[in-house]
C-alpha cells in the first residue's frame, strides 16, 4: 500500500517537473524570439535611416549606429539561453555586418537607389523569418 | 523543407517573362550555352516543390530584371547573390544526402551561372 503511494507520488513529481520544464522552455523560447524580433526591427530601422537615395552620408552617425548594433548582437548572443540558437544569432550578426559594409560603401558614394533599399529589407525579413523557423 | 525528387515544371504560359525578353537580347555567342543552362535550371527551380528553392529563383529573376533596368548595379547584384548563398547553405546542409546534389544545382549553381549571365545582360 505504502509502496504504491510512494510510486504514485514519485510519478506525480516527475510529471510536475516535466510540465514545469516545458513551461520554462516555452517561456525562454518566447524571450529568445522576442530578442530576434527586436534585432530585426533594429536592422530594418537602420536601413530606413541610411539607405535613402540622395541623402548626404553622415559617417559619424552611421558608425554610431553600427556600434549600437554590434553591442545589441553581442549582448543577444551572450544572453541566449538556448545554445542551439547561438549559431543562428551569430549568422544574423554576419548578415548585419555584410549589410552595414555594403550600405557604407554605397551611401558614402551616393549610390543608393530605392530598389536597393527595398531588396535589402526583403533579405533581412527573409533571413529573420528563417531564423525563427517560419 | 523537402526537396522534390523529380522535376516539376510550371506549364509554359506562352507569354515571355521580362527576364526571358532581356535574355533574348543577349547576342554574345560565347555565353549562349551558359544562358541556355541558366534558363533551364531557373525554370526547374521556379517549379520545384520546395518553397525555399522557388523563392530563391524568384528573387534571382527579380534582381536580374532590376539590374537590366539599372535600378540596382552589379555591386548590389553580387551582394544579393552572396546573401542568397549564405542563406541557402544552411538549407542544403539540412537536406538528405541523396537530395543535396539536386538542391545545390537548383540553388547555388543557378546563382553562380547568374553572375555570368548578369555581365552579358548589362
Amino acid at each position: 500500500m505504502n509502496s504504491t503511494l510512494v510510486s504514485r507520488n514519485v510519478f506525480l513529481c516527475v510529471v510536475a517537473l516535466f510540465i514545469a520544464s516545458c513551461g520554462t522552455a516555452t517561456f525562454t523560447k518566447t524571450g529568445s524570439d522576442a530578442t530576434i524580433e527586436s534585432l530585426r526591427n533594429f536592422e530594418l530601422a537602420f536601413i530606413d535611416e541610411f539607405a535613402v537615395p540622395g541623402k548626404k552620408f553622415n559617417a559619424a552617425a552611421f558608425n554610431g549606429k553600427v556600434n549600437e548594433g554590434n553591442a545589441k548582437f553581442q549582448q543577444a548572443i551572450a544572453d541566449e539561453k538556448f545554445t542551439a540558437r547561438r549559431p543562428v544569432l551569430v549568422n544574423l550578426k554576419g548578415q548585419f555586418d555584410a549589410d552595414a559594409a555594403h550600405l557604407q560603401s554605397k551611401a558614402s558614394r551616393g549610390k543608393i537607389t530605392p530598389a536597393l533599399a527595398t531588396e535589402m529589407k526583403n533579405d533581412i525579413n527573409k533571413t529573420y523569418d528563417h531564423a525563427l523557423g517560419r | 523543407m523537402p526537396l522534390a525528387g523529380k522535376k516539376k515544371r510550371k506549364k509554359p504560359s506562352g507569354k515571355k517573362s521580362e527576364l526571358d525578353s532581356a535574355l533574348g537580347q543577349i547576342s554574345d555567342e560565347s555565353v549562349a550555352a551558359t544562358k541556355e543552362e541558366f534558363q533551364d535550371l531557373l525554370s526547374q527551380a521556379k517549379g520545384d516543390t520546395s518553397e525555399l528553392v522557388r523563392q530563391n529563383a524568384e528573387e534571382l529573376e527579380r534582381r536580374l530584371v532590376l539590374l537590366k533596368k539599372r535600378k540596382i548595379d552589379k555591386e548590389d547584384f553580387d551582394f544579393f547573390v552572396e546573401n542568397q548563398k549564405r542563406d541557402l547553405r544552411v538549407f542544403i546542409d539540412s537536406q538528405p544526402a541523396q537530395q543535396q546534389e539536386r538542391a545545390e544545382k537548383l540553388t547555388l549553381r543557378v546563382l553562380e551561372i547568374a553572375a555570368k549571365v548578369a555581365i552579358a545582360l548589362i
